[in-house]
């Protein structure tokens, strides 16, 4: 037995109290910049648009988004078929791990693995051909974009997919292949277009795997060639083309975004909620060796060699005990590393904190909140690059070179994923508990803090520490955004990295991710035990 | 101006505490110079002037330029001192007037090592280094037989302005022009980013020999790394690293006098860079060539260009 569901019709709070706040927030985080970049666009560049577009990056970003989304549904599907039968939690969370890696550290750490002079080259001899070049690129966002759609077919899959279903066609007499083809499949379409979609925007969006794998190789993609021309925006010329290609990217991922939804709803019949259950824990088994060695090569191995670098004395020696030292993480506190730890700790946690509030608000106000979920879901959407050059046209006189402009991007970028974390578990809050609650004389704000809230914890804390691992991550706003003194510990290691010190960047990689992975497996092994 | 309102609402109310201007005491540097040796010198600067607080901005070359480019944009650069890695990145500024006539007290600066407006604070020295199993280097021709057997590889003259400095030199030089660019891309010859990169794929194995900066070079082989520097003849490609005041503070030019004089030439000489003051004891690796700056600044892009029709990119 269920109860309802919680809904807009149990309003908690007046609407004012909600209401006002999300207006403020969502003016001044989405509509302000993205408006301020568009008219600037439009004003400044007017005539010379055809000119100073940039054709080759701008396709280079879309066939690679278009081939990495395509291989990482394939992988995030049969990934998703595996583990719902026999996945367990602690699989669960291998598979996530890309997830929880910071994109340009698994560029870096595939470039130690498999690139030349990496680890692969020092066993065996063996380099991935074009690694450093558009392979790369895509095989890399592939690998890190297949858990999210691991997440979203694998939902589907327990909630929908019926497998009586499928018995049913085996028992018929299909084999195996025609079982997949024809019943399971068409079932999990819509999911498996979602799925697609968000690794296609992800792609599409990201920064840090072209900047590591793409520029050295003089492969440029849209979001390079925004880092490269705001460098060289002392000429108005290149800063035309950081406002144009931002536009184009914003415009290219969010008609990306309508059309795909609008045929998804077409083709779903506009019933999609059950992929907000939560995903429920599979019992025993093993996944077969074949994912143990997809998850070995792609994530564990590069990883590994990662940290060997970081502990290596010098470019050039083996990976070995006998040169291993901790100079190199010695050398990655020199200058303002301190500082821009507790300043990168400091705005993830605080975005973390605000982005919560403004989701847990958010998905309060649901009726009301329609219109500011559409505007916050396509600030999700649009690329950081071009919401970073938003936020520095709309803020930049008064706010450029403090924390708060990154803080403003972050929480831009990152509200939404606030409120879809928690906006999912609002099935878990029940009518009834309300009503009692509501019917021996609580008010609106207490039944919210005795009731609602205790009811929410597990999807606050979720929200939190999702939007926080984001923040800690971050790189492409802040790498846009950052000035004296408000760098980012990832923004230092991307500088190191451009100097070519390539031990040191290691050992600054490692510092980044170890602590995110460290929390995400605790936070697993809790969820295990209870 | 409800966005002014906003932005203040959102500096007051949300973060307060972080970030933070200076306060009159203050001097803010822009740099794109070693960590360890900004350190040191604003340290020693400091300790001698305790009114004044040294904020640091340090970054690679490109954030720099991004950085004053957006000053511009907004009116004037923020930064009271620019202390850059080669005179290159220096002249683009000067030639968009972001420099100030200033009067530091320069005059241990050698003529070869100074502008109008900028003062060379130390030499960077651009020389080979070598896998130690590869073929043998000893001239900077030698590179041509060495790309052709192990493979060499150069930084990209348009990433680092060091690198442009030995683009430069190569193109201008009777003895070497654009003939001696093409014989390394004939033979072979790969282009990186940056020189710290050349240093990393040489020591790798990747490439035979290469062209980058003595300073990381001799820091890697001091780590370990199996590679060896060579000063070929007829010398190390020699260029300086320029410093120059962009506000009217006044503690601006006590700084950059602070870097060109004996305590701060002992400062930087101390973290391993050849000083310019000759004051300052200092055993240079080899013989040392210059190159012709004025001709270098006018043909800048020419020779990007020329660099770019030879190796692609």
């Amino acid at each position: 037995m269920r109860s309802e569901p919680y809904s807009a019709a149990d309003r908690l709070l007046p609407g004012s109290a909600t209401a006002l706040p999300l207006g403020l927030a969502v003016v001044a985080l989405v509509l302000i910049p993205l408006v301020d970049l568009i008219r600037t666009t439009i004003t400044t560049t007017g005539g010379s648009v055809l000119d100073a577009l940039d054709g080759e990056a701008i396709a280079n970003s879309l066939w690679t988004a278009a081939v990495a989304a395509t291989l990482a549904t394939a992988i995030g599907v049969a990934t998703a078929r595996i583990m719902t039968r026999r996945g367990s939690r602690a699989w669960h969370v291998m598979v996530l791990l890309p997830l929880l890696v910071p994109p340009f550290v698994s560029a870096l750490a595939w470039s130690r693995a498999f690139g030349r002079g990496g680890l692969m080259d020092d066993l065996v001899g063996w380099t991935l051909p074009g690694l450093i070049g558009p392979v790369g690129i895509v095989v890399v966002l592939a690998v890190h974009a297949a858990p999210l759609v691991y997440l979203v077919v694998g939902s589907a899959l327990r909630t929908r997919a019926r497998p009586e279903l499928e018995w049913a066609a085996r028992a018929s007499g299909a084999d195996a292949g025609q079982a997949l083809r024809r019943v399971t499949l068409p079932l999990l379409a819509p999911a498996i277009a979602g799925g697609g979609l968000l690794a296609f925007v992800v792609s599409l969006n990201s920064f840090g795997i072209p900047a590591v794998l793409g520029v050295p190789a003089g492969f440029p993609t849209i979001t390079t060639r925004i880092f490269g021309d705001l460098a060289r925006s002392a000429d108005p010329a290149a800063f035309h083309r950081v406002l144009l290609l931002s536009t184009v990217l914003m415009a290219l991922v969010l008609v990306a975004v309508a059309v795909a939804t609008a045929t998804m709803r077409r083709v779903a019949g506009g019933a999609s909620s059950a992929s907000r259950e939560p995903l429920p824990v599979v019992g025993g088994g093993r996944p077969p060796i074949l994912m143990s060695g997809y998850l070995v090569a792609t994530t564990v191995l590069p990883l590994a060699a990662l940290v060997l670098t970081g502990l290596t004395r010098a470019a050039g020696l083996d990976p070995w005990p006998a040169n291993w030292t901790l100079a190199n993480f010695a050398e990655a506190w020199q200058g303002d590393a301190w500082g821009a730890v507790v300043r990168t700790v400091v705005l993830a946690a605080t975005a973390a904190t605000v982005a919560t509030v403004l989701g847990l608000l958010l998905a309060l106000a649901r009726r009301g909140g329609t219109g500011i979920g559409l505007a916050v879901a396509a600030a999700f959407a649009v690329p950081g690059s071009a919401l970073a050059v938003a936020v520095l046209l709309a803020y930049g006189p008064w706010l450029r070179d403090t924390v708060v402009i990154i803080l403003i991007a972050y929480l831009a970028k990152f509200w939404a994923l606030a409120h879809r974390a928690i906006a999912g578990s609002c099935g878990v809050v029940d009518r009834d508990s309300i009503r009692a609650a509501r019917a021996s004389g609580a008010t609106g704000a207490v039944t919210l803090r005795r009731v609602v809230l205790p009811m929410l914890r597990p999807a606050l804390a979720a929200a939190w520490v999702l939007v926080f691992l984001f923040g800690l991550h971050e790189l492409t706003m802040s790498s846009l955004l950052y000035g004296p003194g408000t760098a980012t510990l990832a923004v230092v290691t991307l500088e190191v990295q451009q100097l070519g010190d390539v031990t040191v960047t290691a050992a600054l990689a490692v510092l980044l991710t170890v602590p995110g992975i460290g929390a995400a497996v605790m936070m697993g092994r809790q969820r295990g035990t209870t | 101006m409800s966005r002014r309102l906003l932005a203040v609402f959102l500096a007051a109310g949300v973060l307060s505490a972080c970030g933070g201007d200076g306060g009159a005491g203050t001097l803010v540097l822009y740099t794109t110079v070693t960590q360890n040796t900004v350190d040191t010198v604003v340290a020693a600067f400091e300790a001698d002037n305790p009114g004044v607080a040294v904020e640091v901005f340090r970054a690679p070359t490109g954030e720099v330029n991004a950085r004053i480019a957006a000053d511009l944009r907004e009116g004037d650069i923020q930064a009271d001192v620019l202390w850059l890695t080669d005179p290159l990145s220096m002249q683009q500024w000067e030639a968009r007037g972001v420099l100030r006539v200033a009067a530091p007290d320069a005059t241990a600066v050698p003529a070869e090592y100074r502008q109008d407006r900028f003062w060379g604070t130390r030499v960077l020295n651009l020389v080979v280094v070598r896998h130690r199993d590869g073929p043998a280097v000893a001239s900077w021709d030698d590179l041509v037989s060495a790309a052709a057997t192990g493979g060499v590889v150069l930084p990209d003259p348009a990433f680092a302005g060091s690198a442009f400095a030995a683009v430069a030199y190569f193109a201008i030089a009777d003895d070497y022009g654009f003939a001696y660019l093409e014989a390394l891309h004939a033979a072979g010859a790969a282009v990186v980013a940056a020189p710290g990169d050349v240093i990393t794929a040489v020591a790798e194995g990747q490439y035979a020999a290469g062209i980058t900066l003595d300073v990381p070079a001799a820091d890697a082989v001091a780590d370990g790394s199996p590679i060896e520097i060579v000063w070929p003849s007829p010398g190390a490609i020699a260029i300086y690293s320029p410093i120059a005041v962009t506000s009217a503070a006044g503690a601006a030019t006590d700084f950059v006098s602070f870097v060109l004089g004996i305590e701060g030439q002992t400062a930087i000489a101390s973290t391993g860079w050849q000083p310019v003051h000759p004051g300052v004891p200092w055993e240079v690796g080899g013989p040392q060539v210059t190159l012709d700056w004025e001709q270098a600044f006018d043909r800048q892009q020419e020779l990007l260009d020329a660099f770019r029709a030879i190796f692609g990119g």
